[in-house]
């Protein structure tokens, strides 16, 4: 089985750093923490410019080719509701190390992304959402679907899309924890592949437990089936986690230092 | 193979009607697929898609069987690519060819040597278990070499490698009822081959130039609904033929594509042109990889020691240690003096003690207990391997009527089991052997006395 | 419906690695494929066959083996320029049987200085096979890479208990290869190439030996365990178990009973070497299907007849 695909999440405009960074065009804040991310394990970076509707276009190429030139082609998920931008971003893209994934389609307004995967042989994050949050499994599933008959009249190969169930805060929301799981079962029972976005799960909670939930619940959830998250690299519990289940499930051999490399 | 959604969505017509009830025809395929509802819940499946979705229950390689009563083998039926995944579970089979152009000499050697290579090891019967008999054009030494190899008195299988069909008809009315493999159909005469084959459910050899050529006359042959079959993986070349021996097991089992869901037969007398040695190679390399069933040009030891070694091995189950019988082994003839050597009877490790013990040259009374079939250590500590099970060992077997010697050697790394054993059995001294197996030669030389 | 090849594409591939130096250099792996399986890629260099010679006379083979070799088996520096000559293999492994402390204990001095004769006399790569007792091959392996600098050998082998030693002075002061043993225990094998990699060797410069086992004797854990470390390295893309294999079979095949059991102990099975040979090819055969990039063997019969096996594959 295929390895748990990391992406690191760490170059995000609601940072005011890379926000900066961007707006100057500053190139040391972003290639820092891409190194950062890199060495800390992360296979594919996301790379979000915010909806950047100005300048978008020229802004992801730009940061595009910054990151690929300095990390050997290094693979990238082009995270913005701007469709020029992306465009944009794929042009100057190098696939040599892997597709870009465009982060994030869905199945209401930004169903359109999906034309852009198809139109430039792309992967898509498919968010398993239309308007708001969905209410439960079966919604989930519902355009969960839809999205997968889009896509395949489109002719996109299944395997290209990362379903994502839409995972939620865990403090206030917590009755939808299980939702969520039981979502990614579904879908990794339909032969499917899926994403998570792990960011948000512990907003809120004490900074000591944020790690613990982090990890525990990206657990449980590749024991569903889940098979990529995009995540903070940075944090070792919920790397060493990842590693730890990746070992568990088979998808790599185990070493005594296994958690080494 | 198990259906996924997607596989069952790929079939529906995608029209979202919702007479199944479902809103979407994914959203049904994915409720079909978890076993949630039937699906004959939709109106429009085609008869196509119908067929494909019962026969992903059947497997995907069939297993065929051929002979008779004590010379009955199964093949095929197996569900993986590599061993570890799980077991392979019939074994391949080794066929020696004659032929009626076969001086009487050269036919009565083989069967002699048919005759003389008949053993068991480790509990399983070795020999040749098909003869294969190849028609080259005269009819009555052909009829003459099959009542000979049957007059023979051998346990054999038969394969009438003969594409004739009266020849053949002449054949079947001689071995006929041992339910030969029939070899066999190629483009020209498969609708008669069919014919002589089904009403006795006779294994259908299949021939063909090339896997195109061949996949085609299987597809017209399970037309005629017959599926005893059995591919040639020809003989234009040993590239060829490998690679359509791995391509066969993958298409059936990787592309899920029954129409190769069949065990394969390898000419490898053929291939190996008149080299022994090569024809050793060419039969261990489709041992290990898809050949179901092997043609050789003759059996002896040096052909079947190394190769029914390496089938019983890779036909193993991999979850199952493999264990030899717990008994005292007789190792460089021993006699009333030698000493008595403990080991466990996990497989493996009985064979690299034996092999050590045989090289120190010095008569021993090897035994193994029953432990689980585990080695030396993992025994021990799961109580398999302790002092009472040695002494008890030694007690119900008759080793000390066989042996004066009161000398008991017993692995290094169970030292610590020398002052239980002495307690259950008095008047033996328990010696404590090396470490590891590799060593024994010098200990046994060095303990006897010897240079 | 047509037939179509079923083809499977896999993203890792096994390393490159070079042994010798000059025109008769070998390189091993370099394959992004199973053995033989040229429709789904590239097979690389090839499987690598070496003739066993050892630094003592080989009073325990077969005498058809010796009566071949003749007097030149009492001088391994000769003894490997009669291989090269008229049996040309693709390396010689010299065994370095008589410094084994249970055995001769010969000096490592002495075997040094026996090596290097034996490389100055052949232009075909070695490789150097120790005694298996840790101690001893540490300071074997240690003094042998020194005198040996130069010619890119491969030292066979490296286990848990000395691998620091064999790979700082083998590879890291004298650039040979180093081989790590793992004995049938993937995790093993995967961890001891992590160790060595560690001490900034890198993976071009290592190779596996996994374990072996003559056909019969438990071969299916060494073919499993082969299997299951080349669809690591190819399927999974696993960078740590990337490296070539060479698998020892001649210094099993010949100790079981098959090879070793003379014509008087078992008249029904026939002439020994007959049967010593078609262990050593069966046994070939079964690590080279199943992934091994290199096999030494011992009888010229059998190294012709694996090359002329792979002949008809490639
Ligand atoms: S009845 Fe058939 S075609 Fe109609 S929605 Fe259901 S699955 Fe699709």
């Amino acid at each position: 089985m295929e390895r748990f695909l990391v992406i690191g999440e760490r170059i995000h405009c609601i940072s005011p750093v890379i926000r900066q960074a961007i707006a100057d065009r500053n190139s040391a804040p972003i290639l820092q923490r891409a190194k950062e991310q890199l060495d800390a394990g992360a296979v594919y970076l996301d790379l979000n410019i915010g909806p950047a509707e100005r300048d978008g276009e020229e802004v992801m190429a730009w940061a595009v080719r910054l990151l690929q030139e300095n990390f050997d082609n290094v693979p990238l998920c082009l995270d913005t509701a701007n469709k020029k931008a992306i465009e944009s971003g794929i042009k100057v893209y190098n696939r040599s190390k892997g597709k870009p994934i465009i982060n994030s389609a869905d199945a209401g307004p930004r169903l359109g992304l999906l034309e852009v995967a198809a139109a430039n042989d792309a992967m898509a994050i498919a968010l398993c959402a239309k308007e708001g949050i969905p209410t439960g499994v079966e919604e989930r599933i519902m355009y969960c679907t839809e999205m997968l008959e889009k896509a395949m009249t489109l002719g996109i190969d299944p395997m290209d899309l990362l379903f994502d169930p839409l995972f939620l805060v865990i403090k206030g929301m917590q009755d939808k924890a299980q939702e969520v799981l039981e979502t990614i079962r579904q879908i990794t029972e339909m032969g499917l592949r899926s994403n998570a976005g792990l960011s948000n799960v512990s907003n809120g909670a004490p900074k000591h437990v944020r790690p613990i939930i982090d990890a525990t619940y990206c657990a449980m959830a590749m024991q569903c089936g889940l098979t990529a998250a995009i995540v903070n690299p940075c944090d070792p519990r919920l790397m060493e986690t990842i590693k730890t289940c990746d070992m568990i499930k088979g998808n790599m051999l185990y070493a005594d230092s296994y958690l080494e490399l | 193979m198990a259906m996924t959604g997607l596989d069952i969505y790929k079939l529906t017509p995608k029209t979202n009607c919702k007479e199944c009830g479902f809103p979407t025809c994914m959203a049904f395929s994915m409720k079909v697929a978890a076993g949630g509802v039937e699906i004959s819940k939709c109106p429009h499946m085609s008869e196509e898609a119908m067929a494909k979705l019962s026969e992903s229950t059947t497997p995907l390689m069939k297993a065929v069987s051929f002979g008779q009563g004590e010379t009955e083998y199964k093949l095929g039926g197996e569900t993986v690519l590599f061993r570890h995944e799980k077991t392979f579970v019939n074994r391949n089979r080794y066929a020696v060819l004659f032929s009626d152009e076969m001086p009487q000499e050269q036919i009565d050697a083989k069967l002699a040597n048919m005759k003389n290579v008949h053993y068991v090891r480790i509990g399983e019967e070795m020999k040749v278990e098909i003869a294969a008999l190849q028609y080259t054009g005269n009819k009555a030494s052909y009829l003459a070499l099959i009542n000979k190899v049957k007059a023979s008195g051998l346990k054999v299988a038969y394969m009438l490698v003969c594409e004739d069909l009266s020849v053949l008809k002449e054949a079947l009315s001689l071995v006929g009822d041992e339910k030969p493999i029939v070899f066999g159909a190629t483009k020209d005469n498969y609708q008669e081959m069919v014919g002589l084959a089904k009403d006795s459910k006779l294994l259908l050899g299949v021939k063909a130039a090339g896997l195109e050529e061949l996949y085609e006359l299987v597809e017209n042959i399970q037309k005629l609904d017959y599926k005893e079959l059995l591919l040639d993986t020809g003989i234009a070349s040993v590239r060829d033929a490998f690679t359509n021996a791995v391509q066969i097991r993958r298409t059936a089992l990787k592309e899920q594509d029954r129409t190769f869901g069949y065990p394969s037969v390898v000419f490898i007398n053929e291939l190996a042109k008149g080299d022994k040695f090569m024809e050793i190679a060419l039969a261990s390399l489709f041992t290990m990889k898809y050949g179901s069933i092997l043609v050789l040009e003759d059996m002896d030891y040096a052909r079947a020691l190394p190769l029914y070694g390496l089938r019983q091995n890779i036909f193993t189950d991999p979850q199952k240690p493999m264990r030899v019988e717990p008994k005292f082994y007789p190792i460089n003839n021993p006699g009333d003096n030698s000493p008595v050597l403990i080991t466990v009877d996990f497989a493996l490790t009985y064979f690299i003690v034996s092999g050590e013990v045989e090289r120190s040259k010095v008569p021993t009374w090897l035994g193994n207990p029953d432990a689980g079939g585990y080695s030396v250590l993992t025994a021990w500590a799961a109580g398999k391997l302790s002092g009472s099970v040695i002494a008890k060992f030694i007690k119900e077997s008759d080793i000390e009527s066989k042996t004066k010697c009161r000398k008991l050697i017993i692995p290094g790394r169970v030292a610590v089991l020398k002052a239980d054993i002495e307690d259950g059995l008095p008047g033996w001294e328990v010696i404590i052997g090396p470490d590891e197996a590799m060593h024994l030669p010098k200990f046994l030389r060095t303990m006897e006395g010897i240079n | 419906m047509a037939f179509k090849t079923s083809v499977q594409k896999y993203s890792g591939n096994v390393c490159n690695l070079e042994l010798g130096t000059g025109e008769k250099k070998i390189s091993l792996g370099g394959q992004n494929v199973i053995p033989f399986y040229s429709f789904d890629g590239d097979t690389g260099s090839g499987a690598k066959i070496g003739l066993e010679i050892l630094d003592i006379y080989p009073d325990n083979w077969v005498d058809e083996l010796k009566n071949l070799y003749g007097s030149a088996a009492n001088n391994a520096a000769e003894w490997a320029r009669l291989v090269e000559e008229k049996y040309s293999p693709d390396f010689i492994c010299l065994r370095l049987v008589g410094a084994d402390p249970n055995g001769l204990n010969k000096s490592v001095e002495e075997c040094a200085a026996l090596a290097i004769e034996v490389a100055k006399a052949v232009k075909l790569p070695l490789v150097i096979a120790g005694t298996q007792n840790h101690e001893k091959d540490l300071k074997l392996f240690e003094k042998v890479a020194e005198v040996l600098e130069g010619y890119n050998v491969l030292l066979l082998a490296a286990v848990e208990e000395n691998y620091k030693t064999i790979a700082a002075a083998g590879v890291t002061a004298y650039k040979h290869k180093v081989a790590a043993e793992s004995s049938v225990d993937i995790n093993l094998a995967k961890q001891l190439n992590i160790l060595i990699n560690q001490l900034e060797v890198k993976s071009e410069n290592i190779v596996m030996h996994v374990g072996s086992a003559a056909v019969g004797y438990g071969f299916e854990y060494v073919a499993s365990t082969i299997d299951r470390i080349r669809l690591a390295a190819l399927g999974q893309n696993d960078k740590t178990l990337q490296m070539p294999i060479i698998t020892p079979v001649s210094f099993d095949t010949w100790n079981v009973k098959e090879g070793a059991s003379t014509i008087e102990d078992t008249p029904e099975w026939g002439d020994q070497t007959e049967r010593g040979i078609a262990m050593e090819i069966s046994t070939a055969v079964g690590v080279i299907a199943a992934g091994s990039d290199a096999v030494i063997l011992r009888h010229p019969r059998s190294a012709q007849t694996i090359r002329a096996f792979l002949g008809k594959l490639i």
